[in-house]
C-alpha cells in the first residue's frame, strides 16, 4: 500500500503461514530477534519493565490529518497508525518489529479462523464479554456490519472484501446485507463464505476496514466523532484538520485487555496528536521536548542534520516494505520494445537516486523489497550506460517524443528529472509532465490519459503478502480504465495464470520460492525499471524511550510501545 | 470592483480615484490635450521635452542600464553554459566529482547536499554552485530561468496592453451596449482575487495544456503562464484607459475631428490613442515588473512555468525545500527577482515623471502594480 | 444613496453568480480528472467508482451539479472531496488567524506607510526624499515570498529569536505577537512602500492647490498647513486604496504569506485546496474572498462620496 510504511528487516520463512497452521498456539514464543524485554513489558500493559514509566501525557504531531479517523474509510498509513491502538480487526498483527511484526494473531476472535470446504469457509468465535469504550457489548454482527458499511461508505477498502459471497451484490444494491457472512450472537459463531479461495484473506481480516463497530455507527464518514473503541485507548475528540485525542479505554484494563493479553496497554495516559504543517517545526519541537513524538520523517532538508545529532539516542532509520520504480508502458511505442524497456534499466543508476533522496531510498532493482515474503536478492540490469546504447540503437527506435510523468513531491519530481535527463541521453526527445500528488495517481491510472509513456510510481504493501504486488501491479487481467494500477500495462498470459494460481493457495515456503521465481520472470520482461526501497524514521524527543519503541511494518508506529523514561 | 457607474467622468473618479488619480479630473490631462494638437503626432514636442527630463535622471538611467545588463547577460545563457559551465540547465550531475587543483569536490555530497559557488575555482563550472540533489548548474539555471521569466514578464505585458488598448477604446469610445458587456465582463475579472483566477487556470491547464482549434499548447509551454497573467491584468490597464478615453470623449479636439467627419477608426487611432500613449508606456514598464512579481507566485504555487524548465519563481520554490540547510539556493534566484524589478520599478518611476511631471497617471501604478496580491503579498 | 446601494447590491450579486459560474466552468469543462476516481482510492472497482459517483452526485447534468454545489455552499454543508471536512467551517475556522494577520499587517504599513510617505512629501526633492523613495521602491520589487523566506532562516532557525511559524490563537496575547510578527513584516513590507509612494504624491499634488497656497499665505505655519490642509486631503486615495487591499487581504488574499509561515487561516486553506485541486473547497473560498472584494469596493465608493464633496453618488446613474 502505498504511503503505508512497513518494517520487516529480513525475509525469513512465513510467519503468516506458520501462525494460520499453528492456529491457537498463540506468540507466546517470543522468537523475534529484537529487544524481548518490550513485548514482555507490553503484555502486561502494568508497570514497566523495561526502564520506562507509566502514564504521562504524549504530544504528536502529523503533517496532515489523516484520510479519515474511521476504521471502515481510512486507507493511509496515517489513519492506520492513528487508529491502530482503537479498533481491534478479529485478527490482528503482532505488535512488534521485523518479520514478527507480520505475524497474524487473534484479536477480538478466539483463536485463529478455521479454514475449511476447499479454502472458502472461514469459522472462528468472537471472545465473550468485550465491550466498547461506552459499555456497549461488542457483538458478533458488528464483524457483519463492518465489512457491510466498507462497502456503504463507498470506502478504497470493499475492493478486498469483494471475493465474499454475496458481496458485489450488496455493493450494487446496498440492501439485504452481505449473505456470505453468518453470525451466531449467542455462540458468537462467524462464519465467512468466499467465492473462491483466496491466500490473502487472512491478512485482509487483520486490516482496520473490518474493525468491528456498533450497528448504529451512521454509514457515513465519521471522522468527526469516531465510533466507541474496542482497544485500549479511545478517541476523546477529533478535529479533522486540527488534532485529535485519545485517552484510555475504561474497559480495556477490565475486560478486553485481559483477554486479549497479546495486544499492549500501552504507557501513557493521554495521547494528543496535532496536526503541523511545518515539517521543520515539528523538528525543533521535538528537540526542545514540545512534542514527543511526529509521525512523518524529518524534512529532507533537516534529515541529514537529526541523523547525525540524533541517530541512536532519539532517531531510528526504519525500512519499509516498498518499491519505488519507472514503469515503462508496454502497449505503445517505444516500450513495447523489450529492448528499449532493457536499455532503460541498465541506463537507470540506482545510485544516483539514492543520492537524489538523500539517503532515504536504498537502492534495490526488482519488483519485491527486502522483508517481502519471497524476496530473494537478484540484479538482473548493473548499471552500464554503454550496453543501454547500444541496445537503443539495436532497437532500431530513434528520436522518439516520448513523455515522462512524475508527482510534485520532492524528491520525486527531481527523480522524474534524473529519468528524464537519463531518457534523454538514450536518444529520446522528452517532455516532463509533472502533476500535484494528490491527482498523480489518478491521472496516470485513467488509460485514456493522452501520453501514458513511461514515469516515476512507488509503492507500499497494503499487508506483507507478495501477492498484493503482483496481482494488482502486474497481473493483465488487473488492467481497468480507471483506477488503474497496472501502469506498465504488461499483460502476459502466462505471467497472469501463475499470478491467479498461487493467489487460491495459503503462502508457504513453497509459494515464497514461486513468488520469488515470478519477481525474476518479471524483471526479465524489463517491464519496470525498480530503482529503490523506501526508508522512513522514528524520531522521539529526548525523554522518550527509544529503546522500546516499536516499529511494526503494517502499522508504523506502535503508540502503544511509546513511553516516558523513568 | 467597479461596479456600475462610470457612465460619468465624476464616479469614474469615486471609483478610481485611487486608480486613475484625479488626474482624468482637473489638473494633469490639460498638458497632454494641449500637447496633442501641437505635437504628439510630429514626435517633436512631448517627447523631446520628455526625453530631455529623463536624460536628467541618472538614477533612472542607471536603472535602464541595470536592467539591459540583465536581459543581455540572460540573452547570452548559452555562451556561459556551452563555453564557461560546459553543461545544460536541466543536465544533472547527481554523482559528479570536480577536480579543483589537487582538490576532488563531490558535486552532491552522499547527504543530498550541493556544493556551494565555486566561482572560478573549477574555470567557471558551478560558479554559483549546484541546486540541490539533482547537481545541476545553478549559474546555467539562472541565467535560462531570468530568458523564463523576462520573456514572461515582457510578453504578457504586451498581451495585457494590447487587450487593455482594444478593450478600453471600444468601450470607452462606443459606450452603450459594447461598453456594457466589457466593463461588466471587466467586473468579473476584477472581483475575482486575481492570483486564485491565475492559479486556478494554471493548475487546470498544467495537467491537460490548451487546445484550441489549431493552436496547441504544450502544459510545459511558457506561453500558459504568459497568457494568464496577461489575462489577469487586463481590466487594472483598461479601467483607467476606459475612464481617460471617457473624458477625451467630451474634448474640443474630437468634437471637431466628428465634426470633420472622421470615421470612428479614424478618431480612435489618430486622435485618441496617442494622447494615451504616455500612459501605456508608464503601465507598459510597471506591468513588466508586476508580471515578473506574479509569475514568482505562480511558479511558487506550481502553476506556472513547469519543470524541468527554470524560471527564477521555480528557482526560488525549489530553493524553498533546502531553506535550512542550504538558504542560498532561495536568495539567489529572489536576488535576482528584486534587482529585475527594482530597476524596473526606478526607470518607470523616472519615465512617469519624464512623461507626466503633473502626476497625471501617478496613482496607477496602483492599476497595474498594487493590486495587492499580484504583487505579492500574496 | 438607497437606489445606489440597491443597484451596487444587485451588481455585486451579478457579479458573485458569474464568478461562480466561470469557476465552476474552469474545473467541470476543462478536462482534468474525475474527482470519483480520486475519491474511490487506488484499488477502487468500478462499481466502486460508480457508486462514489452516485453518492457525490456526479453522475447528474452539469446545472444540476452546479446546483447542488451552490446549494451546499450556502447551507453550511459542503464538503471537501479529500478530507472530507465541512469546508464553510473551515473558512470561518480560518478568519481570526486571517484577521489577525491583515490587522496586524495593515496597522505597520499604515503607519510607516504614512510617516515614510509624509516626510518624503515634506521634504520633497531632498535626500531624505530620495533615500526614502529608494526604500519604498526596493519594497514595492520585493517578492514576498523571498522576505519571508529570509526571515525564517534568519530569525527562526540562525539566531532562533522567534518561533519558526503557525498561529497561536490571541488567548495568549505573548505567544500570538511572537508566532505573527515575521508574518506582518513579509506582509506590509510592500504595501508600506506603495503607500508611501501614493502619499506623497497626493500631498504634492494637494500642496500645488489654491487653497494651500492661500492658506501659506496667510502666513498658517508649515506644520498647520501641512497637517491641516495637506494631509487631510491627501488621505482619500490612500484610504480609498486600504479599503480594496483590505478587502483583498481579509477574503483569503494572502496566500503566500499564510503558507510560508503556517498560518492557518483563508489563505492556507485557500492554497491547500488549489493544490489538491480541491473543487467544493476552491469554490467556496473563490466565493468568500470575491465577496470580500466586491463589499470593499462598495464601502470604497461609499466612503469616497462622504470624503470628497465633488461626488453625489447615483446622480448619473440612472
Amino acid at each position: 500500500m502505498r504511503k503505508l510504511a512497513i518494517f520487516l528487516s529480513i525475509a525469513v520463512l512465513a510467519a503468516i503461514s506458520a501462525v494460520a497452521l499453528a492456529a491457537c498456539g498463540g506468540g507466546g514464543s517470543g522468537s523475534g530477534t529484537t529487544s524481548e524485554s518490550t513485548s514482555e513489558s507490553n503484555a502486561g500493559g502494568s508497570a514497566g519493565e523495561g526502564g520506562g514509566s507509566e502514564g504521562g501525557t504524549l504530544k504528536g504531531a502529523y503533517t496532515s490529518f489523516p484520510d479519515y479517523m474511521d476504521p471502515q474509510i481510512s486507507y493511509t498509513a496515517e489513519g492506520w497508525t492513528a487508529m491502530r491502538p482503537v479498533y481491534i480487526p478479529l485478527l490482528a498483527y503482532k505488535a512488534a518489529p521485523g518479520e514478527e511484526g507480520a505475524e497474524i494473531i487473534p484479536g477480538l476472535a478466539k483463536e485463529m479462523p478455521k479454514i475449511t470446504n476447499g479454502d472458502k469457509t472461514y469459522t472462528m468465535f468472537l471472545r465473550e464479554g468485550l465491550k466498547y469504550s461506552n459499555g456497549e457489548p461488542i457483538k458478533a454482527g458488528d464483524f457483519k456490519y463492518a465489512v457491510e458499511r466498507c462497502f456503504l461508505t463507498n470506502s478504497g477498502g470493499s475492493p478486498f472484501y469483494t471475493d465474499i459471497v454475496g458481496a458485489e451484490q450488496f455493493a450494487k444494491t446496498k440492501k439485504g446485507g452481505i449473505s456470505g457472512i453468518k453470525v451466531n450472537e449467542k455462540t458468537g459463531e462467524i462464519v465467512i463464505n468466499l467465492e473462491k479461495p483466496q491466500g490473502t484473506f487472512l491478512n485482509e481480516l487483520a486490516l482496520m476496514f473490518v474493525a468491528p463497530v456498533p450497528q448504529n455507527t451512521p454509514n457515513e464518514d465519521q471522522s468527526a466523532s469516531p465510533p466507541p473503541a474496542s482497544g485500549p485507548y479511545m478517541i476523546t475528540k477529533s478535529q479533522p484538520g486540527r488534532g485529535w485525542d485519545y485517552e484510555r479505554n475504561p474497559y480495556w484494563a477490565k475486560d478486553n485487555g485481559k483477554q486479549m493479553t497479546e495486544i499492549p496497554s500501552g504507557h501513557v495516559d493521554k495521547i494528543e496528536i496535532e496536526v503541523n504543517r511545518n515539517q521543520s517545526t515539528q523538528v525543533n519541537d521535538i528537540e526542545s521536548g514540545k512534542l514527543n513524538w511526529i509521525f512523518d520523517p524529518p524534512p529532507t532538508d533537516r534529515y541529514q542534520e537529526v541523523k547525525e545529532k540524533f541517530e541512536g539516542t532519539q532517531f531510528k532509520p526504519e525500512p519499509t516494505i516498498s518499491t519505488y520504480y519507472f514503469w515503462m508502458n508496454q502497449t505503445t511505442e517505444p516500450f513495447s520494445n523489450k529492448k528499449v524497456r532493457e536499455a532503460v534499466n541498465y541506463a537507470v543508476d540506482p545510485a544516483a537516486l539514492e543520492r537524489i533522496y538523500t539517503g532515504q531510498v536504498v537502492g534495490t532493482q526488482q519488483i519485491l523489497p527486502p522483508g517481502m515474503p519471497g524476496y530473494k536478492k537478484f540484479e538482473l540490469f548493473p548499471h552500464n550506460m554503454k550496453k543501454a546504447k547500444e541496445l537503443i540503437a539495436e532497437s532500431g527506435v530513434k528520436d522518439k517524443e516520448i513523455t515522462v510523468w512524475t508527482d510534485t513531491e520532492s524528491p520525486n519530481n527531481d527523480a522524474g528529472t534524473y529519468y528524464q535527463g537519463v531518457l534523454k541521453e538514450l536518444g529520446f526527445n522528452v517532455e516532463l509532465k509533472i502533476l500535484n500528488a494528490d491527482n498523480y495517481f489518478t491521472v496516470i491510472g485513467n488509460t485514456s490519459t493522452p501520453n501514458l509513456d513511461t514515469g516515476w510510481a512507488d509503492w507500499f504493501e497494503d499487508f506483507p503478502h507478495p501477492n498484493d504486488f503482483f496481482d494488482i501491479l502486474l497481473n493483465g487481467e488487473s488492467i481497468q480504465p480507471t483506477n488503474n494500477q497496472n501502469f506498465s500495462q504488461i499483460n502476459v498470459k502466462p505471467l497472469n495464470e501463475k499470478i491467479n494460481k498461487l493467489a487460491e493457495e495459503q503462502l508457504g515456503p513453497q509459494q515464497e520460492s514461486k513468488y520469488a521465481e515470478l519477481d525474476e520472470e518479471f524483471m526479465k520482461e524489463a517491464t519496470w525499471a525498480p530503482y529503490g526501497t523506501r526508508t522512513l524514521s522514528l524520531f522521539v524527543s529526548e525523554d522518550i524511550n527509544l529503546e522500546t519503541a516499536i516499529w511494526n511494518p503494517t502499522f508504523e508506529t506502535e503508540l502503544t510501545s511509546l513511553e516516558f523514561k523513568k | 470592483m467597479p461596479s456600475e457607474s462610470e457612465k460619468s467622468g465624476a464616479e469614474t473618479t469615486a471609483l478610481e480615484g485611487a486608480v486613475v488619480s484625479p488626474g482624468t479630473g482637473p489638473g494633469g490631462s490639460e498638458f497632454a490635450i494641449v500637447e496633442a494638437d501641437s505635437g504628439a503626432r510630429q514626435g517633436g514636442g512631448p517627447w523631446a521635452i520628455a526625453w530631455r527630463r529623463l536624460r536628467r535622471n541618472h538614477f533612472a538611467l542607471f536603472a535602464l542600464g541595470v536592467f539591459l545588463l540583465i536581459v543581455v547577460c540572460c540573452l547570452l545563457a548559452p555562451v556561459w553554459a556551452n563555453q564557461v559551465a560546459h553543461t545544460g540547465p536541466n543536465q544533472t550531475h547527481t554523482l559528479e566529482k570536480l577536480h579543483e587543483g589537487g582538490e576532488v569536490k563531490e558535486v552532491v555530497e552522499p547527504s543530498g547536499k550541493a556544493i556551494g559557488p565555486q566561482f572560478f575555482a573549477a574555470g567557471g563550472k558551478f560558479f554559483l554552485g549546484a541546486d540541490g540533489h539533482l547537481g545541476r548548474d545553478e549559474m546555467v539555471r539562472l541565467l535560462y530561468g531570468g530568458r523564463s521569466s523576462l520573456f514572461i514578464g515582457i510578453v504578457a505585458a504586451i498581451i495585457t496592453t494590447i487587450l487593455a488598448v482594444v478593450f478600453g477604446l471600444l468601450s470607452g469610445f462606443y459606450g452603450g451596449w459594447t461598453d456594457t458587456v466589457i466593463s461588466r465582463a471587466m467586473d468579473v475579472i476584477w472581483a475575482f482575487p486575481v492570483v486564485l483566477l491565475a492559479i486556478a487556470l494554471g493548475i487546470v491547464l498544467a495537467v491537460g495544456g490548451l487546445e484550441i482549434g489549431p493552436i496547441h499548447l504544450k502544459s510545459s509551454s511558457l506561453w500558459i503562464p504568459t497568457l494568464i497573467i496577461g489575462i489577469v491584468y487586463t481590466p487594472y490597464m483598461a479601467r483607467p484607459l476606459r475612464g481617460e478615453i471617457l473624458a477625451f470623449r467630451e474634448k474640443e479636439f474630437i468634437e471637431a475631428a466628428v465634426a470633420q467627419g472622421a470615421g470612428p477608426s479614424r478618431i480612435m487611432f489618430l486622435e485618441i490613442l496617442p494622447n494615451l500613449m504616455s500612459t501605456i508606456i508608464v503601465f507598459f514598464t510597471l506591468n513588466i515588473a508586476n508580471n515578473m512579481l506574479l509569475e514568482a507566485v505562480l511558479s511558487y504555487l506550481g502553476a506556472g512555468v513547469q519543470p524541468p524548465s527554470s524560471s527564477w519563481g521555480t528557482m526560488i520554490s525549489e530553493g524553498f525545500e533546502a531553506l535550512y540547510s542550504q538558504p542560498l539556493l532561495t536568495i539567489i534566484p529572489g536576488t535576482a527577482i528584486l534587482l529585475t524589478v527594482l530597476s524596473v520599478n526606478v526607470f518607470g518611476d523616472g519615465l512617469r515623471d519624464a512623461l507626466d511631471p503633473k502626476s497625471k497617471v501617478r496613482f496607477e501604478a496602483r492599476a497595474g502594480s498594487s493590486d495587492p496580491e499580484a504583487i505579492g503579498p500574496v | 444613496m438607497l437606489r445606489f446601494l440597491v443597484r451596487r447590491v444587485l451588481g455585486a450579486i451579478a457579479v458573485l453568480f458569474a464568478i461562480s459560474v466561470l469557476v465552476f466552468l474552469i474545473f467541470n469543462v476543462v478536462p482534468a480528472t474525475n474527482p470519483a476516481q480520486r475519491i474511490a482510492g487506488k484499488n477502487a472497482t468500478p462499481q466502486l467508482i460508480k457508486n462514489v459517483e452516485k453518492e457525490w452526485g456526479f453522475d447528474k447534468s452539469l446545472p444540476e451539479q452546479y446546483w447542488t454545489q451552490m446549494k451546499l455552499i450556502f447551507t453550511g454543508e459542503v464538503k471537501s472531496y479529500n478530507a472530507h471536512i465541512n469546508v464553510d467551517e473551515r473558512i470561518v475556522e480560518g478568519i481570526p488567524a486571517t484577521a489577525s494577520l491583515c490587522i496586524g499587517a495593515a496597522i505597520i504599513w499604515l503607519a510607516f506607510g504614512f510617516l515614510f510617505g509624509y516626510l518624503s512629501a515634506v521634504r520633497s526633492g531632498g535626500w531624505l526624499d530620495r533615500g526614502l523613495t529608494v526604500l519604498a521602491l526596493i519594497g514595492i520589487s520585493m517578492p514576498v515570498f523571498w522576505l519571508a523566506s529570509i526571515l525564517l532562516y534568519y530569525f527562526t532557525y540562525k539566531i532562533e529569536l522567534f518561533p519558526p511559524s503557525g498561529y497561536e490563537p490571541l488567548s495568549d496575547p505573548g505567544k500570538w505577537f511572537s508566532h505573527l510578527i515575521l508574518p506582518w513584516i513579509s506582509l506590509a513590507v510592500l504595501f508600506a512602500g506603495f503607500y508611501s509612494r501614493v502619499l506623497r504624491s497626493s500631498m504634492l499634488d494637494v500642496m500645488n492647490e489654491d487653497y494651500v497656497r492661500t492658506a501659506r499665505a496667510k502666513g498658517l505655519s508649515q506644520r498647520r498647513v501641512m497637517v491641516k490642509h495637506v494631509l487631510r486631503n491627501s488621505l482619500i486615495p490612500v484610504i480609498t486604496l486600504f479599503g480594496l487591499d483590505f478587502g483583498v487581504l481579509i477574503g483569503g488574499g494572502a496566500i503566500v504569506t499564510e503558507s510560508l509561515f503556517n498560518i492557518e487561516g483563508v489563505g492556507l486553506f485557500t492554497a491547500e485546496a488549489l493544490k489538491q485541486q480541491d473543487f467544493p473547497s476552491i469554490m467556496a473560498v473563490t466565493l468568500f474572498g470575491a465577496f470580500f472584494i466586491v463589499l470593499f469596493n462598495i464601502l470604497v465608493d461609499i466612503g469616497y462620496a462622504y470624503l470628497d464633496p465633488r461626488i453625489r453618488l447615483g446622480a448619473s446613474a440612472a
